[in-house]
């Protein structure tokens, strides 16, 4: 889209989402998180502290892990986001990563989850063939309280080994 | 915790981002990557009625080698510098300092320029950028002017830029010869802000002596730190006969503002310090030794 | 790791079977209370004190009214009038509670005290509205240090006269004068565990939709409890309580912080009859970590004596904790219990205790994962550094203290009966697990290295299961549908804990049914019969024994209907895989499809006597007082007394939560509890300065372990069963006890050499570098 001239409120994006192209006109301060959320209505990406620091709100944008939080929604026009809603295939077939994550008890209530697997979606595909300690780092940058880890670790080694071994 | 209202310009030219700066004055910021500014706006610590972002501008992205020296532009994000084998070969020290930089989706969209501008006295890239003697490029409504790291940064988030100046890119000197380089600091968890931490380059002649040495410090003062007098006192001996616990407390005597809070008191801050200085004294100067 | 099918019994529950929770949470399918939207919604931002304690002379809430979408600024004049009553139910009315205004009334008590409430069409707007709202305040004298706010001469709460909220003891530490002064030795040390937060990663919230033309209140709620958000606004408003709905779908994690209502919520239920549209309130992560609650901020003199072999002789706690302004609920019992707790899985001969709870101008606490656990703390903690003063090896010194089973049933020397656990079971396994010899070889070898390595442990018995008053009973209703497939309808509650799936597991296995077969739904209080929601590690136990009692009723009915259709006797039939088939003649069957079918729409084929339908609800009421559980943690960690880092090595639980329902969810929970009780050992701690203000205001400062900072834990079972329903046991709180004293006794033990006490958490690097460098210096 076209430079925008800063005249106070709303302001044209067209974007895609999870393939989909999207056209909204938003206040600049609405953070992508709120826009996903509020106006796309896609409320799989959670809000667990707006400040760049847990992680629940991971999306993709253009291919790469951001904080959604931190991002705000005028600023992602013309690019490419995934979020959760757009990682198992449109079939419903769940991922590498989601299955590994469900096989592995990855997950308890659920709410860093999303964070999680698009952060290690992204890990997995730039770092195919991790060692434990590289896991645990790419995951640090994730806060999750029910888990212990324990259940995600071993969700992402499994999602590796699984992609080495070409069983996708 | 949502941000106060604000307008937005993204423009497409450093010049039509320098007007904004001036038309608005104070009531404008930049925007580069927002890791640091954002959440500071989502707290309200911080209000701009209108932000200015970099990402659309020309010219401001990029990594190459000019006369010498490495440029890097200020809207290039960690991410790249990350990915960059040109920066591994050419700025060592700026290529191991990245990992450091927060978490893999903060390097996603933080920039060069965004840290080096936040002047952050415990970030990587301020400290690298003062250890190394590199230029920051700046474009102003009267033209383009360079600034060396060792005028730059002036106080706790606080740097010599003029209002109206946006930093274009920064510039960073490539050692030849015989050096080594390496980043250690000491971080309560992965990817922390660092409690204490050092940036050491050192060059050796062909008799293992220091040619030249530069000692930067993070997390130890308002601003990163130079260890000119530590370096001072090394140049020129024999690194057989120098042990890294005696750079450590070279580099951290006489630091003063070094902070005080929940996380540690400045003493603490000061051992952590020298130990940091220490380890990566070592570990530069095992690398300068094979080359 | 996971398989659908039932384990070599033809029974699920033992399995690790795969959650069904899973399919909705892992592709952003959830429903948490943030993602209700409802037409019309409006959104609440709450206006917080900013002092820790101040007269409230005005609130001038007209700038605020024009900006731009707010529809309303409500004030405690606007609301607090509308409460009737406002009681827990598990405390009742008469309990001497804390003054629980709704928004502030005429004075503030702590930072981040909810003085208004401004409705606008969005969060954003109504952040904007509450920036443009002037409170005059009159910033008073506070009361921010507990350990002195009983001699204070300010008062936090004017109508309880006293900062001191409750106190008792069952005997002076004088009484045990006898047995301390002629002790072989005699340990005795002051303990101090600092204030944490629960930090659940999804705050708290609420949606309250009043809809004035039915009388009708449907509350969405981030919750553990719904059924009791429903009857405590039903008193709160003055509401019959079947008019009121209250639905949790999912909710992020809770850990006893979202047990009770609090006022914030209180808030929400008063303003939501007044503002004409459904009103939602998020609670932002500053807001939680300056007004949700705090936990765990307590410290005790604590002794005991032991002869010369190291038979503990007698032991004394005398511990005060912190309350904060507004405790939810009124303190008395968590406390309580650390005293009637503090022998533990101990041959404690004689002991005493004496407990008081204080009230400061800080946020008040909450319940957090095993809110009495600083009575595992401290004992352990002592026991090593009577260990190491007696010259005794810490595991031989527990060795000769700890119970035995067939010393069970035992009664604490302060009156509480352990049954059914296995203190030194657990403890043996745990040690055989790390080859405890082996790590003190490769820890004296560290030390000639120069490293410094360490070993601590903690055992600790936990009541679980309360079985009576309010958490007494569950109840169930198992529906087998028309077409055959099962329906299990049941309170629950559950963040995080998988009670889907393991109810699920139950009810399968108590029917006999295909996995697949069966479903639940809980949390909506329209839907399901009261329960008490998750707390008190209750679920386990008490899900089975409703599902236990309900589909014993159907099972009968069914096998009646069944040996009437294939002409046996009801004792020959047996259910599995959802049929109903004649022992030792399998193609003999029935399916529960054609039961169901039967006893929907032919009920000339039912048997004279069965009624129609196969529906059956039954509540069950708890079998016993107190399900006791035990483990033990064994933690080793390696101490740079530069930096001070602390880098867990192994981490090994033998726990003994009897039979498991569901393995991974056993050890997902013990995991989760233990890193919290890591993170509150070496990383958390919500601060104030001194004078009330609160300083780790975000994650930025409130650090929680992420993954690098935590080990690979290692389980070992063993299995006791209790006298519950399946012989369940719960283990939901266990991970958050034995912890901490693990983990201090490991750097203790690594730092020995130094001969530093550690006694004061949190144990940061900063802690523990000071402290060795002013050792060094002294």
């Amino acid at each position: 889209m076209g430079r925008n001239d800063g005249v106070g409120g709303a302001i044209p994006v067209e974007l895609a989402i999870n393939g989909k192209t999207r056209r909204a006109t938003v206040e600049p301060r609405v953070t992508l998180a709120d826009f996903l959320r509020d106006e796309c209505r896609l409320t799989g990406t959670h809000l667990g502290c707006e400040h760049g620091v847990c992680g629940a709100c991971t999306v993709l944008v253009d291919g790469a892990a951001v904080r959604a939080c931190l991002v705000f929604a005028v600023q992602v026009d013309g690019t490419e986001v995934t979020t959760i809603e757009g990682i198992a295939s449109p079939d419903g077939e769940l991922s590498v990563v989601q299955a590994a994550f469900r096989d592995c008890h990855g997950l308890q209530c659920g709410f860093c989850t999303p964070g999680f697997i698009v952060s290690v979606t992204a890990f997995l595909r730039d770092c195919p063939n991790p060692s434990d300690e590289q896991i645990r780092e790419a995951l640090s940058g994730n806060l999750c309280r029910c888990t212990g880890y324990q259940g995600i670790f071993d969700a992402v080694r499994q999602a590796a080994d699984t992609m080495q071994r070409g069983e996708a | 915790m949502k941000p106060a209202p604000f307008e937005y310009h993204a423009p497409e030219t450093a010049a039509e981002a320098v007007d904004l700066l001036v038309e608005f004055g104070d009531d404008a910021k930049l925007l580069a990557g927002g890791q640091s500014l954002v959440p500071m706006l989502a707290l309200r610590l911080a209000v701009f009625e209108h932000l200015v972002d970099i990402r659309r501008i020309d010219g401001l992205t990029g990594i190459e080698r000019r006369d010498g020296s490495l440029w890097v532009g200020a809207g290039t994000t960690d991410a790249a510098i990350e990915t960059s084998s040109e920066t591994a070969t050419a700025v060592p020290l700026l290529h191991r300092a990245t990992p450091l930089v927060g978490h893999f989706q903060i390097r996603s969209r933080g920039t060069l320029g965004g840290s080096i501008a936040h002047a952050d006295p415990a970030a990587e890239y301020p400290a690298v950028a003062l250890t190394l003697d590199a230029c920051i490029e700046v474009a102003s409504p009267r033209g383009e002017r360079t600034i060396a790291a060792g005028e730059f940064f002036d106080g706790i988030w606080s740097t010599t830029l003029e209002p109206d100046e946006l930093v274009v890119g920064v510039t960073f000197p490539i050692w030849n010869g015989r050096s080594g380089f390496a980043i250690e600091e000491f971080a309560i968890r992965h990817g922390d802000f660092a409690l204490a931490g050092a940036t050491v380059a050192v060059e050796i002649d062909g008799d293992d002596r220091i040619e030249r040495c530069a000692i930067g410090l993070l997390g130890l003062g308002s601003t990163p730190e130079r260890a000119t007098a530590a370096e001072a006192e090394l140049s020129g001996r024999s690194v057989a006969e120098i042990e890294p616990e005696e750079v450590g407390r070279l580099a951290v005597a006489g630091l003063q503002s070094v902070p005080d809070d929940l996380h540690g008191s400045a003493l603490y801050r000061k051992q952590v310090g020298a130990a940091m200085t220490a380890r990566a004294w070592t570990t530069a100067v095992a690398e300068a030794r094979l080359g | 790791m996971s398989d659908p099918t039932p384990n070599t019994e033809g029974r699920y529950a033992g399995s690790r079977i795969r959650r069904v929770e899973d399919a909705r949470l892992l592709t952003g399918h959830g429903t948490y209370v943030d993602d209700v939207v409802l037409p019309g919604m409006l959104h609440a931002a709450f206006v917080r004190s900013p002092f820790a304690r101040a007269a409230v002379r005005d609130i001038e809430t007209s700038a605020a009214l024009e900006a731009p979408g707010i529809h309303f600024v409500l004030t405690a004049a606007d609301l607090n009038p509308g409460v009737h009553e406002q009681w827990h139910t598990s405390i009742g009315p008469k309990m001497p509670e804390t003054p629980r205004p709704p928004l502030a009334e005429g004075e503030v008590r702590f930072v981040g005290d909810p003085v208004a409430l401004v409705v606008a069409d969005s969060r954003y707007l109504a952040e904007d509205g509450a920036e443009l709202v002037e409170v005059d305040y009159e910033p008073l004298p506070a009361v921010v240090d507990y350990t002195g706010a009983e001699q204070a001469d300010t008062l936090v709460h004017e109508s309880h006269g006293s900062n001191l909220i409750t106190g008792f003891a069952n005997m002076p530490a004088s009484a045990l004068d006898e047995v301390f002064d002629s002790a072989a030795c005699v340990a005795s040390e002051t303990i101090h565990q600092q204030a944490v937060a629960p930090l659940p990663i999804e705050a708290r919230g609420i949606v309250v939709d009043y809809a004035r033309s039915t009388g009708e209140l449907t509350i969405y709620a981030s919750t553990q409890t719904p059924h009791e958000v429903r009857l405590f606004c039903s008193r709160l408003l003055g509401m019959p309580e079947h008019h009121i709905r209250v639905v949790a779908r999912d909710t992020g994690g809770g850990f006893g912080q979202k047990v009770m209502v609090q006022r914030d919520e209180m808030v929400l239920m008063l303003a939501a009859t007044k503002v004409g549209a459904p009103l939602k309130w998020i609670e932002d992560r500053r807001e939680n970590l300056i007004a949700a609650g705090k936990s765990r901020h307590e410290h005790a003199d604590v002794k005991m004596a032991f002869d010369a072999d190291g038979a503990i002789q007698a032991a004394y706690i005398d511990f005060v904790q912190d309350c904060g302004a507004y405790p939810t609920p009124w303190p008395i019992s968590a406390a309580a219990s650390v005293g009637m707790l503090w022998p533990g899985p101990y041959r404690v001969p004689r002991a005493g205790f004496s407990v008081k709870t204080v009230y400061t101008n800080t946020v008040g606490r909450s319940a957090y994962r095993g809110p009495w656990q600083f009575e595992s703390l401290s004992r352990e903690v002592l026991l090593d550094i009577a260990a190491r003063q007696m010259e005794i090896d810490p595991v031989e010194l527990r060795r000769r203290n700890l119970l035995r089973r067939g010393e069970l049933p035992y009664a604490n020397a302060n009156g509480m009966t352990y049954d059914n656990v296995s203190p030194l079971e657990t403890f043996e396994q745990a040690l055989e697990m790390l080859d405890y010899d082996a790590f003190r070889a490769e820890q004296a070898e560290a030390r000639r290295n120069g490293r410094y390595l360490g070993v601590g442990m903690g055992n600790f018995v936990e009541p679980s299961t309360p079985g009576q008053g309010y958490y007494g009973t569950e109840a169930a209703t198992i529906r087998i549908e028309p077409s055959g497939r099962v329906n299990v309808y049941i309170a629950g509650g559950s963040s995080g804990n998988s009670i889907e799936t393991t109810v699920v597991q139950l009810a399968a296995d108590a029917l006999g049914a295909k996995l697949d077969d069966v479903h639940t739904t809980q949390g909506d209080t329209a839907i399901t019969g009261f329960g008490a929601g998750t707390a008190g590690s209750r679920s386990a136990s008490m899900t089975a024994g409703a599902v236990r009692e309900t589909a014993t009723a159907l099972r009968t009915r069914i096998a009646a209907i069944a040996a009437h259709q294939l002409e046996a006797a009801p004792d020959d039939i047996e259910l599995v895989d959802s049929r109903a088939s004649v022992r030792g003649k399998p193609d003999a069957f029935v399916s529960f499809k054609e039961l169901a079918n039967i006893a929907y729409f032919n009920t000339r084929k039912l048997p004279p006597g069965v009624p129609a339908g196969l529906e059956a609800s039954a509540r069950y009421s708890a079998a016993v007082q107190t399900i006791w559980v035990n483990a033990t943690h064994i933690c080793t960690c390696e101490v740079d007394p530069t930096t001070g880092r602390v880098q867990i090595l192994r981490y090994i639980v033998s726990e003994d939560c009897g039979p498991m329902i569901n393995p991974s969810v056993v050890e997902g929970q013990i995991a989760g509890g233990t890193v919290q009780g890591i993170g509150g050992v070496l990383f958390e701690h919500l601060a104030y300065d001194d004078d009330g203000n609160p300083i780790t205001t975000t994650l930025m400062d409130y650090l929680l372990p992420t993954s690098t900072e935590v080990p690979k834990i290692e389980f070992g079972h063993i299995e006791t069963p209790s006298d519950g329903p399946g012989g369940y046991k719960g283990v939901g709180e266990g991970g958050a006890i034995g912890a901490p004293p693990a983990v201090v006794n490991s750097v203790a033990d690594a730092l020995s050499p130094f001969g530093v006490t550690l006694t004061r958490l949190p144990l940061t690097p900063a802690r523990i570098a000071t402290l060795l460098h002013e050792q060094r210096n002294r």
